[in-house]
């Protein structure tokens, strides 16, 4: 930071310094290589998106069981991949029953645009067997102009 | 990095410059103001409970909503009425619901297995915007 003036002779010659440029580049990549894991909370899914769902901050808390369908055929409570229907009915119960009866009812679905809609209904299934008739089907919100 | 070597005089008077640090400070404000207000947006919906082996053939209520979501190729349908795409499903739903009471505004989707979907969430969407309250997914007897 211990940048002169540049040299302010009778000529208009500007000469950029791209040092510093190249500091504050550095300081972005720096921050994107730190924050960017941190905020990814679960399976990485291409959420569909629609123009009015409504925010819901539970579905980021610890507490909250979200089965995530990044593909067909690929389940996840949480970030632990579920090897077969069963195991997925057992997680979400055992989940579910850990939940204190403040934090509401609800199992949330986070399922790719691309996957088909069967799987899905397979979550359903499960969700339903599991004794749950509450579900939230996560989405991104279309910002005004999209 | 980018310092003259310090001049050999015999004062030290360090001159901070200000306007990179400004720079940098407003860079990762603007950063932080990106990132952080990500908050997570979902649509509520229930499910119908399983109906028992021998009550499969009652006929539905007249005037419960059943939209059901086409494969390649064919209409939509609102009950017994055919649609054309989604904004016509969405015009005709408000019609049938702006009347009722708020406890008579459930809807139930019905969708094939195949289906994409991101189509059915169009559909969510649509039916949300038209006024349905709760929405009803219905997993029973679909089409492959």
């Amino acid at each position: 930071m211990g940048m002169g003036g540049g040299g302010s002779s009778g000529g208009l010659t500007s000469e950029i310094n791209v040092t510093p440029m190249v500091d504050i580049m550095l300081v972005l990549l720096i921050i994107f290589m730190v924050v960017t894991p941190l905020l990814q909370s679960g399976v990485a899914v291409t959420l569909p998106k629609g123009k009015n769902p409504d925010e819901d901050p539970n579905i980021v808390k610890d507490t909250a069981v979200v089965v995530a369908i990044p593909s067909d055929g690929v389940y996840y409570v949480g970030r632990d991949i579920m090897q077969g229907k069963d195991r997925l009915v057992q997680t979400i119960q055992t989940r579910m029953t850990a939940l204190k009866p403040s934090d509401p009812h609800v199992v949330y679905i986070k399922s790719g645009t691309n996957v088909n809609y069967g799987e899905v209904v397979n979550v359903i299934d499960a969700i339903r067997e599991a004794g749950i008739d509450q579900i939230g089907l996560v989405a991104d919100k279309k910002k005004a102009g999209e | 990095m980018g310092m003259g070597g310090g001049g050999g005089s015999t004062e030290a008077s360090p001159n901070i410059n200000v306007t990179p640090l400004i720079d940098v400070l407003l860079v990762l404000l603007i950063i932080f103001m990106i990132i952080s207000p990500q908050r997570p947006h979902r649509f509520e919906a229930k499910i119908p409970e399983k109906p028992p082996e021998n009550m499969k053939d009652v006929p539905p209520d007249p005037l419960s909503l059943l939209v059901t979501v086409p494969k390649n190729g064919e209409l939509y349908k609102l009950n017994t009425e055919d649609l054309n795409g989604v904004g016509a499903l969405s015009d005709r739903l408000f019609q049938a619901l702006n009347g009722r009471p708020a406890d008579r505004k459930a809807v139930f989707i019905k969708a094939p297995r195949t289906v994409p979907y991101g189509d059915v969430v169009k559909v969510i969407d649509a039916v949300k915007q038209a006024g349905g309250q709760p929405i009803g997914l219905q997993i029973e007897d679909l089409e492959q």
